[in-house]
């Protein structure tokens, strides 16, 4: 193709219209670059200030050092939330890659209807969490829930899903996961199809049965879906909020107490504006670096 | 057989991820004290649930606001986004590269970060209670300009020169050329703004306390842990019921964007 | 409103009005100056039904008597709760003139943002607090810089509620006095009476969620009784709990909790479960009684009691008074008509009035005493008893952080408490622990 220089050369109107391209693109970008500035960069920026000042709105900021993150230090509810925040991904991602795999193989065949089956399924993912939490309310309530009414029908023991500080953050998991399952099954479904068919070819010929095929071929060629999985799911764990206001206000005993919802008390009963800060500034190191860590660590898989 | 033995998961499945939706609708038509009850279907149907709904809060106020929040946070975010799009697509300057690199590392900064300094932002300028509150801070976004970008790039050059020569300004080219051949990556982009906008819960908590100004998500939620429905759980099913109504009906008709939409979406996430 | 805030009104509002008044357009906006001196006042009173019907009744009744200062009456706007409102009123400048009803709580932060104007420098006030206002709260309610910014107005004393027809039918004929017997008459009342294995009887019921003011009814109270009437701080702003008290108080609920007394399901329904015979004892205030009149069956039997204390404990029974006072907001144009109209809001006949139709106690000394107020206790015998636990209680200390230190408290109730995951003692530790992190990091 030939250069623009070049053309501009013989075209004294194509030298125009890049100089007028420059200004238009910078024109066409300055809306959203103004928006990102105010609404973005700014924050960002304050939000360094922030943290090291104490601040409740209606005083003026008062300038604190480190003690922010002196207190965070002390402060057993940080360290709750994280916990918390663990114990969480450590049960919805495994249990929804699981899921979603298995739903995404059968939907995979060549069945009728399953254009039907994958709707349904993807119908939670669309529907708001205040939906879905209310919903939830009903099914894990212990003596009026439908769950354990089901069980006290079968002649078993009511399960204390959202009273207990033991499976409280699990009943939570429980209902992440059934939440977002549809979302995944659809991207692994797009990964399955995307897998090149001479790969099982080729290892049939090898002599691999089924279930070596599945490990061999399909697993590793979806590694890049699983890392989306995986990636997308902690960095929703870590903005878990609703659920959590809504059916147990953190409790029993902090054990459904999340970052944001802990961010959100800080800052709106206490009014503890920079220690709030100070907090989403920890909770969004974390964040990098853990799904950095899980990036390499899944990726290095990939080529074992 | 083998297919037997699929359906019969694939309906397992169904039975999961479906039935409690069915379950619920059928429990906001109720009377209260079936609703624990395990019977399939309801012995009378009554009304009783949305009558205490509709007479507690202002939920038809709050189905106004999230439309309205939600689709000027929509029509904002595709012309926003579009033009930038275009700009990083197509159009050559310097410090694109820059804005470029920059867009993507807005996206590696988790929302959390942001939320306070964000929430102080609001206060100053006075936008808290208002729909001003709530649409502003969300006009553009970084998968958006991502999304439409990647989508820019596949149009032809020769397609932009050729308006140009004719004395087309770059507004016009997006707008009469650009959008109508990018019509599925517009139809991704607007979906999932428009469903994280109605979605959007916590933000509304922050910055609106007063109820005339409370999106639908929030008054529901609001309702249900608030007491309004004085532990009775009809109203409450009722309400969720209806805040997830027209998400679904939307479902229903254009559930196939909505898939793709969010696949795209996760795939460049 | 005063002070380098940073949350001022944009400026382009300034110069917005200030073209308009120089265009001499007809303003919606509310006069920075009155024509013909008649004065307009914002008076916000709490949303709640009774209050709003009272406040309305005074100020009808100071309108007519004062067509040149007009109030208007407004209940605090629906929110999550009403100090939030205030506070987000606060940061818009959108206060009121005068509101009556501020948590002695959020007053300290409120000064400390210049929001609230000095009551102590009106004509009159002195002859006003010495007699209305009982000696004993005399220091309470006074600021460090040793101004008042908030007139007591009125006091919920918590008490114990109980239902004597179900105290009778097991063999109790007057209430429990000391935590023993409290826990002898839960043993004899708390009962499956229906059969279906699951206790159906409670003592009493608490909301368990760790939510800090929901303290007061439990905790709080039973501490201030307990401790025989002190709060969490010291009179020099010191933290200085008496770790006994908090023991005993800790030990008392998990006991409760333990035997299954109090249930540990949330139930709703405001006073229905007690008014259906579900719940012998209510630990509440007497803005409660207006509910019950309303409400409670004929057959009913209700009486009213201090509160528990523990078995060794000699004196009077204090408790926890929630204090609603009232205050006048620095943004007020019109101080002067303000303070009258807070005067008026106090006085005799006004306190009479909020008696009757709140049943909630003003903060008036000598109220049992007072032969002008003798026809309401006549009318409501109840009342008498809050009348006179309202000499004897405390309020919410004014330290920095007020909320986040009851809710570290109210974190360890749960866990010693409901969940018995933690001894009282344990409890108290680590609740001091946590409040000291919280004071070393005001430090």
């Amino acid at each position: 193709m030939r250069k623009p220089k070049d053309i501009a050369a013989f075209f004294p109107e194509r030298l125009r219209l890049r100089k007028r391209s420059s200004l238009g693109g910078y024109l066409l970008v300055a809306p959203y670059l103004l928006h990102l500035v105010v609404f973005f960069g700014y924050p960002l920026l304050f939000s360094f200030v922030l943290i090291f000042h104490r601040w409740d709105i209606i005083t003026p900021m008062e300038f604190v050092g480190l003690k922010n993150f002196a207190r965070l230090l002390r402060d057993e509810l940080f360290f709750r939330a994280l916990l918390n925040t663990g114990l969480f991904l450590t049960l919805h991602i495994p249990l929804q890659i699981v899921v979603a795999l298995f739903f995404a193989e059968l939907l995979n065949r060549p069945l009728k209807g399953r254009g039907f089956f994958r709707a349904a399924y993807f119908m939670p993912v669309v529907v708001s969490g205040v939906v879905i939490t209310i919903l939830f309310q009903q099914l894990f309530a212990f003596d009026t829930g439908l769950i354990n009414r089901m069980l006290r029908a079968l002649g078993g023991e009511p399960v204390p899903w959202l009273v207990s500080p033991a499976l409280a953050m699990p009943s939570i998991a429980l209902m992440a996961t059934w939440k977002n399952v549809g979302l995944y099954i659809v991207l692994f479904l797009v990964g399955l199809q995307h897998i090149p068919k001479h790969l099982y070819e080729a290892a049939e010929l090898d002599g691999a049965n089924a279930w070596q095929r599945w490990w061999h071929v399909t697993l590793p060629m979806l590694n890049p879906a699983i890392v989306t999985v995986v990636v997308l799911s902690t960095i929703g764990g870590f903005s878990l909020f609703i659920e959590p206001y809504l059916l147990t206000g953190g409790g029993p005993l902090n054990a459904t107490l999340s970052a944001v919802l802990y961010i959100y008390n800080q800052a709106f009963y206490f009014n503890h504006m920079g220690y709030a800060a100070a907090l989403g500034f920890c909770f969004a190191l974390i964040i990098l670096v853990v799904v950095l860590l899980q990036r390499r660590l899944v990726e290095a898989d990939t080529w074992s | 057989m083998r297919q037997l033995g699929l359906y019969i998961l694939l309906l397992a499945g169904l039975l999961v991820f479906a039935y409690p939706f069915v379950w619920m609708a059928i429990a906001t038509f109720t009377p209260e004290p079936e609703i624990p009850e395990l019977t399939l279907w309801p012995s009378r149907w009554t009304l009783d649930h949305y009558r205490l709904v509709f007479e507690r809060i202002p939920i038809g106020r709050a189905l106004l606001n999230s439309v309205v929040v939600a689709v000027t946070v929509t029509a904002s975010a595709l012309v926003l986004n579009s033009m930038a799009a275009y700009a990083l697509a197509k159009l050559h300057w310097r410090g694109r590269e820059a804005v470029f690199t920059l867009l993507l590392f807005t996206l590696m900064v988790p929302f959390l970060l942001l939320l306070i300094p964000l929430y102080t932002l609001v206060v100053r300028l006075g936008w808290t209670d208002s729909l001003l509150g709530l649409i502003v801070p969300f006009m553009a976004n970084a998968t958006g300009v991502l999304i439409l970008r990647q989508s820019f790039l596949t149009i032809p050059q020769d397609l932009l020169d050729a308006a140009r020569i004719d004395g087309c300004g770059e507004l016009r080219i997006l707008f009469t050329i650009i959008w109508p051949l990018s019509i599925p990556a517009l139809v991704t982009v607007g979906l999932l703004t428009f469903m994280a906008s109605w979605n959007e819960v916590l933000w509304p908590i922050l910055v609106v306390r007063e109820l005339q100004w409370m999106t639908m998500p929030q008054m529901v939620a609001l309702f249900a842990v608030g007491g309004g429905a004085e532990g009775q759980l009809g109203p409450q099913l009722a309400a969720a019921f209806l805040l997830a109504l027209p998400i679904v009906l939307a479902y229903l008709f254009f559930q196939r964007y909505f898939i793709q939409s969010f696949a795209t979406g996760g795939l460049k996430g | 409103m005063r002070g380098n805030t940073s949350a001022h009104h944009p400026k382009w509002h300034v110069l917005l009005l200030s073209a308009l008044m120089l265009l001499g357009c007809h303003r919606t906006l509310p006069l920075p100056t009155p024509e013909a001196g008649t004065v307009r006042l914002v008076y916000w009173t709490a949303p709640n039904p009774d209050e709003v019907a009272l406040a309305r009744t005074l100020v009808s009744e100071w309108n007519a008597l004062h067509p040149e200062v007009q109030v208007v009456v407004q209940p605090i706007p629906a929110g999550q709760s009403s100090e939030e409102v205030l506070l987000a009123a606060v940061v818009a400048g959108t206060t009121p003139d005068v509101c009556s009803n501020i948590w002695p709580g959020i007053v300290r932060d409120f000064v400390k943002a210049g929001a609230l104007l000095p009551l102590d420098r009106f004509a009159g006030f002195d002859s006003l607090w010495n007699s209305r206002i009982p000696p004993t709260l005399h220091e309470v309610f006074r600021a460090p810089d040793g101004h008042v910014y908030q007139l007591p107005w009125k006091t919920n004393p918590i008490m114990m509620l109980y239902n004597a027809g179900l105290f009778e039918e097991v063999g109790l004929q007057r209430p429990p006095r000391t935590y023993s017997e409290y826990l002898e008459a839960a043993r004899r009342i708390a009962a499956d009476t229906n059969g279906d294995g699951l206790i159906d009887r409670w003592m009493g019921y608490r909301d368990i969620r760790p939510i800090w003011w929901q303290r007061y009814f439990d905790y709080y109270a039973f501490y201030i009784a307990a401790s025989g009437g002190r709060t969490l701080f010291d009179r020099q702003g010191q933290l200085a709990l008496d770790t006994v008290a908090s023991n005993q108080v800790f030990a008392f609920f998990a006991q409760l909790y333990a035997m299954g007394a109090f249930p540990k399901t949330s139930l709703q329904g405001g006073g229905g479960p007690f008014i259906r015979g579900q719940l012998a004892t209510d630990f509440t205030g007497p803005w409660h009684l207006v509910w019950l009149e309303k409400n409670a069956p004929p057959a009913l039997r209700y009486e009213v009691a201090p509160i528990p204390v523990p078995d060794d404990h000699e004196g009077p029974v204090y408790t926890y008074g929630d204090y609603k006072n009232i205050a006048i907001f620095a943004t007020t144009r019109h101080p002067e008509a303000a303070w009258r109209f807070v005067r008026f809001l106090v006085s005799r006949e006004a306190d009479r009035r909020l008696l009757e139709a709140t049943r909630q106690i003003p903060v008036r000394q000598g109220l049992l005493e007072d032969p002008y107020f003798a026809p309401v206790f006549a009318k409501y015998p109840l009342l008498a008893h809050f009348a006179a636990q309202a000499a004897y209680t405390r309020s919410v200390d004014s330290v920095p952080d007020l909320k986040e230190l009851l809710d570290a408290i109210a974190q360890e109730f749960e866990a010693a408490a409901v969940y018995r995951v933690r001894t009282p003692s344990e409890a108290t530790r680590r609740a001091l622990r946590r409040m000291q992190m919280i004071l070393d990091w005001n430090a």
